[in-house]
């Protein structure tokens, strides 16, 4: 009971946002400011121009801040906005550390999927360096938001599991929307008997542990929830999953794979941060379990 | 709310643009961010590779390594006839490698179709100007312009609009022209009137949309992303086939390696030993069953051609007979796709169309509220309105009228109103579902005149409706009025109308279905019926066929939107099941439920959304008359007929193939005991090896191959679809299968083998423990003799194989002809071992007397005597237990 309690309390008390001249980190924008009414936390538009930015880009990413500092008032949500010259990772950080600020939401872009672990790009290394809690944004659809139905793939040992179902129940809570729990197992084969085919009520009967108390912990924020299992390669399982179904958001756990594992056995975060067929929400909780 | 749930003045704000279009700059940054509007494949695996793989799997992997141990023997041994051992191995893993890439290859083309489907060139508004741009360059939030004759290059919120009409067959299926406008609307997006779709084209009028998602983000992307990554998996044979190498290969090599061990043991030598053991294995490894089930696999594919069932994947030819579940459209595959008008409701009566006025106004709705034509003699057009058209011009020849204004049926609106002009006057005629035409109407015709709809005459409409639904006819309504001239332009024509009545058209049932579904039903195949039309009509059409008995559950399509997947299944556990008002879409939500629970699953297509489903299923059925490309690329199967019946005879066909295959599996295992048998004599009782491994690669890739290929070639007997499909859990080297081939016909194979040997070492003077040098005459007769007699034993056996249960006489001697073809060839090609002399080189074999011959035939009557007496006792205790 002690643990439930706990993440029943308000986790993200001020969430900041990374604006810049892209329309997906507009769009993440949005996310961020509904994200932030749901937690009734205090939002902070920021947006750090790179030195060398164009006149006409500083404008785009100026007008973005205005349009969503505007909605964000509409809604009623606590906002400020910050805009500075700089180089954008180091002011975000110290930002961060400033304002002690829980949650930031981050935007990624299809060209920074070109690289293998989107290595050398500006949202992995605020991913990778920010002293809170990141929600990094992949915007694939803007015509499915506001999403109504959230996919919430889960492995079989979640960390900070506490963070993720209260993110996942606060995202829900914001839009109304239906949150679906799916893991993914490993296909099971003997080698005499080649691939085993489990049913779903098989697979749900072999249910890890972690995803049953990632279940109760959701059940406490009274989110319709419904679960499904399934076997296969993680990432495009996942991918396959949310376009049968029709999904509109993804939200998922950062990968914790080592480099070296990721690179020869890829990484499901990185499959669906490649494929995915809706937008989609990597969360890089920071907050431990208790 | 969503795109499609905002007005259009809202559309520009949350994509971030204008009326005036994007700056060229911001779409050059929208592309580098969101990347190119195209269908983009991912990496096939090189078809090098999958070549690769064929030689790289645990047996071949397993001969790779005997290969290199035999040619390393030649050389620390030279003189021991190890290398061509070696390069017969390898000829082994060539032999199966190539046959095994033939039975799965699979050129993927259906990307390609849907590739095709997008435009290259399209225009849009960028800084106010409208300009031509390649369609890979459209982004988020650019503003495009559609007209007569284009085809949409993404997906779209249309923001102005002018009487367009698209057609969304490319996306849907259907082909009925929808109208589209940019007023807010409900709904999924993929349901709403004021979206246009990648790929569909415009039919007429303009508009001016906001792209909103590109690429693979887009409805037509998805299909196509879903047609690439679903995948149905291992075929069973071929989950089969990977289980029994490993089970053969785990026998010879444990055998294998225990005899080296015996034999170190006792004191021979370990080269001596290293070919007993290579010898083991090869007599124990079916070198010929790959090459055989791939040819019997192409022989059944030519017979279901020849059944208009057109086989693209050579698996999928036993597929087709494990599949445990048929879900199949209903219009063209269960019924004719011929709509007749059989049935009217007019005025409170029923009665049929040849018994009313011509002037009576349901028969001018028939006649000109239709789009259907004739034309240098047929009907061109939909069948449900050519029905009605045929129906009014059998009973009162052409009628025709100006037509001023048409509103084309829409799937949303679900009806078509066109307004005439009859003899100087207006008429607005409307036809469509009942439940959108009544809220349209305030009078109705009855036998007394016209009369005020109220709701006694509104509820005998809906019982009309309900009891020609319930005999399975499509029901269409009718209402018309006469309108001032100053109305037309009007927008509101079609209220006030005065209901005309109803119009029940039937689809008949094509004659061979009710036998099929029998068949389907004794042979333990569940049938379920995916249909668009409502559920009485599904409901009746499917106790019509005999699908159904008693009260079947019946799924709309709304309903399995809202539904989850637990609740999905659940309803599929239910023997009778009918989806009725099903989309496509929904095709793929079931199929993927029935595989979830491990049902074997085909499923009907035609249409380009079809493709993910047909994927998907074990056997993807796309129809060749109807069908789009893309369908057809993505099938397994291709029915030439568009006919239920044809799927069930090549389910039918499927299940001989299997059978067949038990059967020639059986044959070929039994000759491995007589090749193993003198392997285990010459270790135990240190006489002269009495089989080569040269020799028992002449049965196991010569002899053998064509009287199995024969077996596979037996034709489906009666009894196949009186049984339940197999059980996913049932092996294909089952234990009955082994135990009869290792315990029974292979033992009665191997005395006759060892019998032929010392029949000519005992009569030639041979001395127990003599030792012969290889080349001596004696020696190569004896072995020669021990081959014949595996050979002459094999001849019967064939015969023996065609049943494990009936007698050989049942399925009468002669009804597979191709059986003597074999046998001949194999004993020719005996023949040409013992007398010829390339073949006495390659073989080491030597010519053998006539009497020799004789002295081995009785064996094969044993076979066969002994086997008739089993399968009599085996057949009695049976009918005793039942």
């Amino acid at each position: 009971m002690p643990l439930l309690k706990f993440y029943n309390l308000n986790m993200y008390k001020r969430i900041l946002v990374a604006i810049n001249e892209h329309l997906n980190s507009e769009v993440s924008g949005r996310y961020a400011v509904q994200f932030a009414k749901s937690c009734s936390a205090k939002l902070y538009l920021c947006f750090i121009a790179d030195r060398r930015l164009s006149t006409s880009a500083f404008n785009k990413a100026e007008d973005a801040v205005k349009r969503l500092f505007a909605e964000a008032e509409k809604m009623g949500v606590e906002v400020e906005a910050i805009t500075k010259t700089g180089e954008p990772v180091a002011e975000i950080a110290t930002l961060v550390k400033h304002e002690r600020i829980s949650l930031a939401f981050v935007s990624t872009r299809h060209e920074d999927l070109r690289r293998k672990l989107y290595e050398g790009t500006v949202a992995r290394s605020l991913m990778l360096q920010l002293p809170c809690s990141v929600a990094l944004v992949r915007i694939s659809h803007v015509g499915k938001s506001p999403p109504h139905k959230i996919l919430l793939p889960l492995k079989s040992k979640i960390s900070g599991a506490g963070e993720k179902a209260y993110f996942a129940a606060m995202m829900a809570q914001a839009y109304d929307s239906k949150l679906f729990v799916f893991h993914v197992s490993r296909p099971i084969a003997k080698f005499f008997h080649g691939p085993l085919h489990l049913t779903p009520i098989e697979l749900e009967n072999r249910m890890p542990r972690d995803i049953a108390v990632f279940l109760k912990l959701l059940g406490d924020h009274k989110i319709k929830t419904e679960k499904g299992f399934a076997s296969g390669h993680e990432g495009r399982t996942i991918a396959l999953e949310a376009s049968i179904k029709r999904h509109d958001l993804i939200i998922m756990g950062a990968s914790e794979r080592g480099m070296l594992r990721s690179f020869i056995k890829g990484s499901p975060v990185e499959t669906l941060l490649r494929d995915t067929p809706c937008d989609l929400i990597i969360l890089r909780p920071k907050h431990e379990d208790q | 709310m969503k795109i499609n749930n905002i007005p259009a003045e809202d559309v520009f704000n949350t994509l971030v643009t204008s009326k005036d279009g994007l700056a060229a700059d911001e779409a050059a940054r929208r592309l580098r961010e969101f990347g190119p509007n195209e269908i983009s494949e991912k990496k096939r695996p090189n078809i090098l590779l999958k070549l690769a793989k064929q030689f790289s799997h645990f047996l071949a992997m397993l001969l790779w390594i005997a290969s290199a141990l035999s040619f390393l023997s030649e050389y620390l041994h030279p003189g021991e006839g190890m290398m061509r051992l070696g390069i017969a191995i390898l000829g082994v893993i060539l032999i199966n490698g190539v046959f095994t890439f033939v039975q799965e290859y699979r050129a993927e083309k259906s990307f390609e179709k849907l590739r095709l489907m997008l435009p290259f060139k399209v225009k849009v508004v960028r800084e106010k100007e409208t300009l031509e741009v390649n369609a890979r360059e459209v982004v988020p939030g650019d503003l495009i312009v559609l007209t007569e004759g284009d085809r949409a290059p993404a997906d779209a919120r249309i923001v102005e609009a002018k009487y367009l009409i698209v057609n969304n067959a490319p996306l849907t299926g259907e082909s009925a022209p929808v109208p589209l406008s940019s007023k807010a609307c409900g709904g999924e997006i993929f349901d709403s009137s004021n979206i246009v779709f990648a790929g569909t084209n415009v039919l007429s009028g303009s508009a001016k949309a906001v792209v909103f998602a590109t690429g693979m983000r887009t409805e037509f992307g998805r299909i196509a992303q879903l047609t690439e990554s679903v995948e149905a998996g291992l075929s069973p044979l071929q989950k089969e086939i990977i289980k029994a190498t490993r089970v053969i290969a785990a026998i010879a090599i444990s055998i294998g390696i225990s005899f080296f061990v015996v034999g170190q043991f006792i004191g021979r030598g370990f080269w001596e030993n290293f070919i007993f053991a290579v010898g083991v294995i090869v007599a124990l490894v079916p070198e010929g069953m790959l090459p055989t089930v791939t040819l019997a696999l192409a022989m059944g594919s030519q017979r279901m051609a020849k059944k208009k069932a057109l086989i693209k994947n050579l698996n999928s030819v036993e597929t087709l007979g494990a599949v445990s579940v048929i879900c199949t459209d209903k219009t063209g595959t269960l019924t004719m796709n011929r709509m007749e008008a059989v049935n009217v409701w007019s005025a409170g009566d029923f009665s049929n169309i040849e018994f009313l006025k011509r002037s009576d106004p349901l028969v001018l709705g028939a006649a000109l509220c239709n789009n259907a034509r004739y034309e240098k003699g047929e009907f061109k057009g939909d069948p449900t309105e050519i029905g009605l058209l045929k129906a009014v011009q059998k009973s009162f020849g052409n009628i025709s009228a100006d037509r001023l204004d048409e509103m084309p049926f829409d799937s949303e609106r679900r009806r078509m109103t066109t307004i005439n002009k009859i003899d100087q006057k207006h008429f607005v005629f409307a036809k469509g579902a009942i439940e959108a035409l009544i809220p349209l109407c305030s009078r109705i015709l009855t036998k007394d005149g016209i009369m005020p709809f109220e709701d006694t005459l509104k509820n005998s409409v809906i019982e009309a409706n309900n009891r020609m639904m319930d005999k399975g006819l499509r029901v269409l309504a009718f209402a018309s009025k006469e309108m001032a001239s100053d109305e037309i332009s009007g927008e509101d024509f079609e209220s006030g109308l005065i209901f005309s009545g109803l119009i029940g058209l039937e689809d008949p049932l094509r004659p061979e279905v009710g036998a099929a579904i029998e068949k389907c039903r004794s042979g333990g195949i569940k049938v379920i019926m995916l249909t668009g039309d409502g559920s009485r009509t599904a409901r009746a059409i499917a106790v019509e066929a005999g699908m159904v008995r008693g009260n079947p559950v019946v799924v709309e399509g709304g309903e399995l939107d809202g539904m989850g997947d637990n609740e999905l299944r659940a309803k599929l556990a239910s023997d009778d099941i009918i989806f009725a008002r099903m989309a496509p879409k929904h095709k793929i939500r079931v199929v993927s439920a029935l595989k979830d629970e491990g049902e074997r699953v085909a499923v009907t297509g035609d249409g380009v959304n079809d493709a993910p489903a047909l994927k998907k299923a074990d056997i993807g059925i796309a129809m060749g008359i109807t069908g789009t490309e893309v369908a057809k690329e993505a099938a397994d199967m291709i029915l030439l007929d568009d006919n239920f019946a044809t799927i069930v005879n090549a389910v039918e066909e499927g299940r001989a193939v299997y059978e067949n295959i038990r059967k020639f599996i059986t044959y070929i295992f039994s000759s491995n005991i007589p090749e193993l048998a003198p392997y285990l004599a010459y270790v135990l009782f240190n006489i002269p090896l009495p089989l080569t491994i040269m020799q028992i690669l002449a049965v196991d890739l010569g002899t053998d191959m064509l009287p199995a290929l024969a077996l596979g070639a037996e034709k489906p007997t009666g009894t196949l679809m009186r049984r339940p499909p197999r059980r996913p859990n049932e092996r294909l080297l089952s234990a009955k299968v082994l135990s009869r081939a290792y315990l029974f016909l292979g033992p009665i194979e191997a005395v006759a083998a060892m019998f032929g040997y010392f029949y000519i070492m005992v009569g030639g003077g041979w001395i127990w423990g003599e030792t012969l040098a290889p080349d001596s005459i004696l020696y190569m007769q004896a072995t020669t003799a021990c081959l014949t007699a595996i050979i002459v034993t094999q001849m019967a056996n064939v015969f023996a194989c065609r049943s494990s249960e009936e007698s050989l006489f049942r399925p009468g001697i002669f009804s597979n002809r191709l059986i003597f073809a074999g046998v001949a060839v194999e004993f020719l090609l005996q023949i040409f071992i013992v007398y010829h002399p390339w073949g006495n080189a390659v073989f080491a074999t030597a010519p053998i007397t006539a009497a020799a011959w004789l002295a081995l035939v009785p064996f094969a009557f044993l076979l066969l005597a002994a086997d008739e007496t089993r399968k009599r006792f085996c057949f009695c205790r049976r009918k005793t237990s039942c």
